[in-house]
């Protein structure tokens, strides 16, 4: 097996992928530069939007820092770093690699609307809006993956197998053959793949990867998840809203990783003097959602309160630390394949058995009163375990309600009225 | 005691008067544009019919589709809650409701109850696919009133299959079955059972839960009736009225809410 590893990694080196990258993409080809102007400033716009509405509610003063990265002041830091810049999709790629190499990771899962119709002129309409987003914002050439040198993607759903393919064309992509089980036999494969994305890295960033180094950033990624969970412990007590919390998850995809966890102790420290919001309490779960795409929290969040969510683009990124048993480089790079692969809950894996286990941990760990289920249109996976999860928690006496939507905005009444009578129906239920 | 309830669907808007759980009077007009006027509109209707002031009146809940955007009302519910409070209060003949079926102008919802309490509601999807609307603009094309539909579908012999519920891709297919000189009736009997279908596979998507309650303004048409019982195997229950069911509950909502407040 080993020597088998050994001659796969040999050869790739010897395809001379670099040098062949260089061909390719020597000139990056970039779509509408025109436009670029015109959609930072609606970026810019819908994340006003978003401020405006979840403004409703009071919200922690410590809150300001993740509004400022989100609003883009990490923008300049980035474009004068003098490293490489790595972007990601999904949560399935290990950052402790990119952080040991020296280089940024960037996570690039879009949730801005208007770079959709970019998109819908060179990809089919019938895809997943999250795939069509995120396509035209790293051709449309926006911050963060205009600094990108490399895009790491997992093969996890269709949308992001073939979105892997078609980046391709603009530059540099590397593919992780993420498998469908969780079987002995996938480990070891994901295994393989990690080792793999090590030495891609190593040759794209000219570092070597130390056991040092990777010691060192799997240190530093465990002070982030610890101070992550301080935070999550937190919205037991229902301190603060669902969007707040999905805005500071979300801030770490591309803020200064020792500056955000400073920030976000002191957020705890300040949430930790805040009252309790009584309020219904929801659990998320579904599709991503991500920023600027705070459409259905921004109405659920008038009524009442998620405590907690279990997407990928929120808890599931942060929430799981490193385990290491012994810290050779072998041994590390291990616990590394491990802790991104097997605490997974997205429904690319064939058995949604992980995904419900952690549902029903969460209702009860945050005695939440429903379930909203959000599914993107056309996200297949997740639409299809829906049914599952319902009829798991319907035995559990816990109502949940599915939303199918959009990044468009035309339906928001229309979400509403579902969410409103879902509110009033659990209250009655549970006689609030 | 006096109330009111405020039904603003995306077609009709719907208002009634109560009095000590009696209905002293009701007014339908469209929506159109502006909720708000259609609100004022009908209230002020129902007010004449029942010679009464608005200082007569104790508390105004509004639901619906445009529950948000009166100038007048005192609270605003969903249209499910409402659904549900105005049809176990009206209650079934054959046994207390397990299912609420409402067909209103964009929505459809299927409602699914336990000891009168909503346990579990489906919605159609955000386009207006086998609602009134549907109907409406099938009746427009094929030259015959909204209200006729049910009757005319009745004398059908032989409904014709239709391939889809959507507004737009049903309508091409309407036109081509015209040209083939298809039956009028049997197209119109072969839209109710397109619809039939649609409503039935969200009432079995939360469980058939008997006796069924049917309302909304497409609950008037015999031909839908008839064929949703076809597909479920099950009787329904029409009330007298059924457009205003919701309009009821609101009303009902309001009386609780008022004598609370006092």
């Amino acid at each position: 097996m080993l020597q088998k590893i050994r001659e796969f990694i040999k050869s790739l080196y010897e395809t001379g992928y670099e040098e062949e990258a260089k061909r390719k993409y020597g000139i990056r080809k970039i779509l509408r530069e025109e436009k670029e102007g015109e959609l930072e400033r609606r970026l810019l716009e819908e994340g006003e939007r978003n401020f405006r509405l979840m403004k409703k509610t009071p919200r922690p003063k410590g809150m300001k820092y993740y509004d400022d990265v989100i609003k883009g002041k990490r923008i300049k830091e980035i474009e004068s770093f003098d490293g490489m810049v790595i972007g990601y999709f999904c949560n399935l790629v290990p950052e402790e690699l990119i952080y040991a190499s020296g280089a940024l990771p960037v996570r690039l899962c879009s949730g801005f609307y208007d770079t959709i119709n970019v998109s819908e002129e060179l990809l089919p309409k019938d895809i997943c809006p999250l795939i069509k987003s995120s396509f035209g914002f790293t051709v449309s050439n926006l911050p963060y993956s205009k600094f990108c040198n490399l895009i790491v993607i997992p093969t996890s759903c269709d949308g992001k197998k073939k979105l892997a393919e078609v980046l391709s064309n603009y530059l540099p992509v590397w593919t992780l053959d993420l498998p469908n089980t969780k079987s002995t036999k996938s480990k070891e494969s994901w295994f393989v793949e990690v080792k793999i994305l090590k030495k891609k890295i190593e040759k794209l960033t000219g570092a070597k990867i130390t056991n040092k180094k990777l010691k060192e950033s799997i240190e530093l990624l465990h002070k982030r998840t610890q101070v992550f969970r301080r935070f999550y412990e937190l919205r037991k007590k229902s301190v603060v809203t669902g969007s707040d919390a999905l805005l500071v998850v979300q801030t770490s995809f591309y803020d200064d990783i020792n500056r955000w966890i400073q920030k976000t102790e002191e957020l705890c420290d300040e949430l930790e003097e805040n009252e309790n919001k009584s309020d219904v309490r929801l659990l998320l779960t579904g599709s991503p959602i991500i920023w600027p795409n705070y459409k259905l929290l921004n109405i659920i969040e008038e009524h009442a309160l998620i405590v907690v969510d279990e997407l990928c683009s929120g808890t599931q990124h942060l929430y799981d630390p490193v385990v290491v048993d012994e810290y050779t480089t072998n041994g590390m790079l291990k616990a590394m394949a491990e802790r991104y692969f097997s605490p997974s809950t997205c429904p690319c894996f064939t058995s949604s058995d992980d995904r419900i286990d952690r549902l029903l941990q969460m209702v009860d760990d945050f005695k939440v009163h429903g379930v909203i289920y959000y599914v993107l249109r056309l996200c297949q996976l997740y639409d299809l375990e829906a049914q599952k999860v319902r009829q798991i928690l319907k035995g559990k006496r816990i109502p949940m309600i599915k939303i199918q939507t959009d990044y468009s905005q035309e339906d928001v009444e229309q979400i509403r009225t579902r969410i409103e009578a879902f509110l009033e129906m659990t209250k009655t239920k549970k006689k609030l | 005691m006096i109330t009111v309830g405020i039904d603003i669907g995306s077609v009709a808007t719907k208002t009634l008067i109560l009095k000590d759980n009696n209905i002293l009077s009701t007014a339908l007009g469209p929506t159109k544009a502006d909720p708000n006027l259609a609100a004022e509109l009908t209230m002020e209707e129902v007010l004449r019919n029942a010679s009464l002031s608005r200082d007569d009146i104790a508390y105004v809940v509004s639901t619906g589709y445009g529950r948000r955007t009166i100038g007048f009302g005192d609270k605003a519910v969903t249209e499910i809650t409402a659904n549900a409070r105005g049809s176990t209060f009206l209650g079934c003949p054959y046994g207390s409701i397990g299912t609420i079926i409402d067909l209103g102008g964009q929505d459809s919802k299927v409602i699914s109850l336990e000891d009168d309490c909503i346990v579990d509601f489906v919605m159609n999807d955000k386009c207006s696919a086998g609602t009134g609307r549907f109907l409406e603009v099938m009746a427009h094309i094929l030259g015959v009133d909204l209200e006729e539909l049910g009757e005319l579908s009745l004398k059908s012999k032989n409904p014709v299959k239709l391939n889809s519920t959507c507004t737009v891709f049903a309508e091409s297919e309407i036109i081509s079955l015209i040209a083939q000189r298809k039956g009028r009736e049997d197209i119109i009997a072969g839209l109710h059972e397109t619809i039939a279908r649609k409503l039935a596979g969200m009432v079995r998507q939360l469980g058939i839960r008997e006796a069924i309650f049917f309302s909304g303004g497409g609950a008037k048409n015999p031909g839908i009736r008839k064929a949703l019982e076809n597909e479920l195997g099950v009787r329904l229950y029409v009330p007298k009225e059924p457009e205003f069911v919701t309009a009821l509950g609101a009303a009902l909502i309001a009386s609780e809410f008022s004598s609370k407040s006092k």
